[in-house]
């Protein structure tokens, strides 16, 4: 069967792959010396055979209805088992990663108290960090075993607070409510619960450090899980 | 700032059975498998890369893990000690792109995968694979393109780009 010019850039396939008439294969050629397009096609397809030639004579499992001999135990479905085994992992080293940056945390504090007892008298104003921040950590209340820190950050706009916290409620919905002097509360971030209970979100308030009185994680339900004052 | 949980799940739950087969057929050792595809899948975690084609990204990391594995088993005393790491670096590269190929060739459309397997593999001529197809000669034609075209993209995104 021969091929019309339009039909042309379609002989690339059969081409790379083999299989076509002399006179297509020749037609081809050709019209391959004067296509831009197809040059750059090919100048892309033209390393396949080469990596056919990797998946063997037959082309590998997929092509051959012989069946994959890959163990039993690959094949099931066991994957909710394999999530959890792999979140237990990614909680048991992010504990890891924050234990240490706690250490250094108190290092850090140490170096400041030690260094500001020397140097304290002959600073008249001592340097203030660029982010002050506080730590706060809500205590779970009764019957509720939820872990709860809270990093309040001192921001041109108001104050960021990074939460953080483990054995939570697996599922439902969670919000941190900020209550300032006045006793006015505010929801400051909403979150879904995760099926490992934890979770580590930011929220925003634009109330100050100091106007804010307490902070309190509730359930969407409303009930309180954790309580810190400030 | 490592991923949420959330996040990892369903890179894992995506990417996890392509990422075992892989492994597994790059490796031959069932007991490395699944540790091997979980820490491929905390690295991801834990760098959080921006990655435009994340698939690359695991495959290249899975790689990475396998070869270094390789070369710390080729290390031990009671091995071989002749054993050439450039050598066998190769042979391991050969062998994952192997397995790269079939999967991508997995992932082919199965009408587009027959072509490949007639044209290809069993060397039939467009004209006899037609017959064998039960499709017109141009129909053969125009999926041997499109073969052509999506495997060169599938290997592209799975980081195979010799």
């Amino acid at each position: 069967m021969t091929t019309g010019p339009d039909d042309l850039h379609a002989l690339l396939g059969a081409y790379v792959l083999g299989g076509l008439s002399d006179d297509d294969h020749r037609a081809f050629s050709e019209h391959l010396r004067s296509c831009r397009q197809c040059q750059t096609d090919m100048g892309q397809v033209s390393g396949l055979p080469r990596l056919l030639d990797l998946a063997g004579p037959e082309g590998g499992p997929h092509l051959t209805e012989a069946p994959v001999a890959v163990p039993a135990p690959l094949l099931t479905d066991h994957d909710d088992e394999r999530v959890t085994t792999l979140l237990a992992e990614v909680g048991r080293r992010r504990r890891r990663r924050r234990t240490w940056l706690s250490v250094v945390a108190a290092a850090a504090a140490v170096l400041i108290f030690a260094g500001g007892a020397w140097l304290g008298p002959l600073l008249l104003t001592p340097a203030t960090p660029t982010l002050p921040t506080t730590h706060v950590a809500a205590a779970a209340v009764a019957g509720s075993q939820v872990r709860i820190d809270i990093a309040l950050v001192t921001r041109g706009w108001g104050t960021q607070l990074d939460i953080d916290c483990e054995d939570m409620p697996t599922d439902g919905e969670l919000a941190l409510w900020v209550i300032d002097r006045g006793g006015k509360a505010t929801t400051a971030a909403s979150w879904r619960a995760t099926t490992t209970g934890y979770s580590r979100v930011t929220g925003a308030t634009a109330l100050r450090p100091n106007e804010i009185q307490a902070l309190e994680v509730r359930t969407g339900t409303g009930r309180v899980l954790a309580a810190a004052r400030t | 700032m490592p991923l949420d949980d959330e996040a990892v799940a369903e890179i894992y739950r995506e990417h996890g059975p392509m990422l075992r087969r892989v492994v597994w057929r790059a490796t031959s050792d069932a007991n490395r498998v699944e540790d091997i595809v979980q820490e491929v899948i905390l690295r991801v975690w834990k760098q959080a890369p921006e990655a435009d084609n994340l698939r690359a990204y695991l495959i290249t990391t899975a790689r990475h893990l396998i070869v270094d594995q390789h070369r710390a088993a080729g290390r031990r005393p009671q091995q071989a000690q002749l054993v050439d790491v450039a050598e066998t670096d190769s042979a391991l590269d050969r062998a994952l792109d192997q397995v790269l190929v079939e999967e991508a060739l997995g992932r082919l459309q199965s009408n587009h995968r027959e072509i490949v397997r007639y044209l290809y593999y069993e060397r039939l001529t467009v004209a006899e694979t037609s017959v064998r197809v039960g499709v017109p000669e141009g129909t053969v034609k125009s999926r041997a393109y499109y073969a052509v075209r999506n495997l060169r993209d599938i290997l592209d995104e799975m980081g195979v780009t010799r």
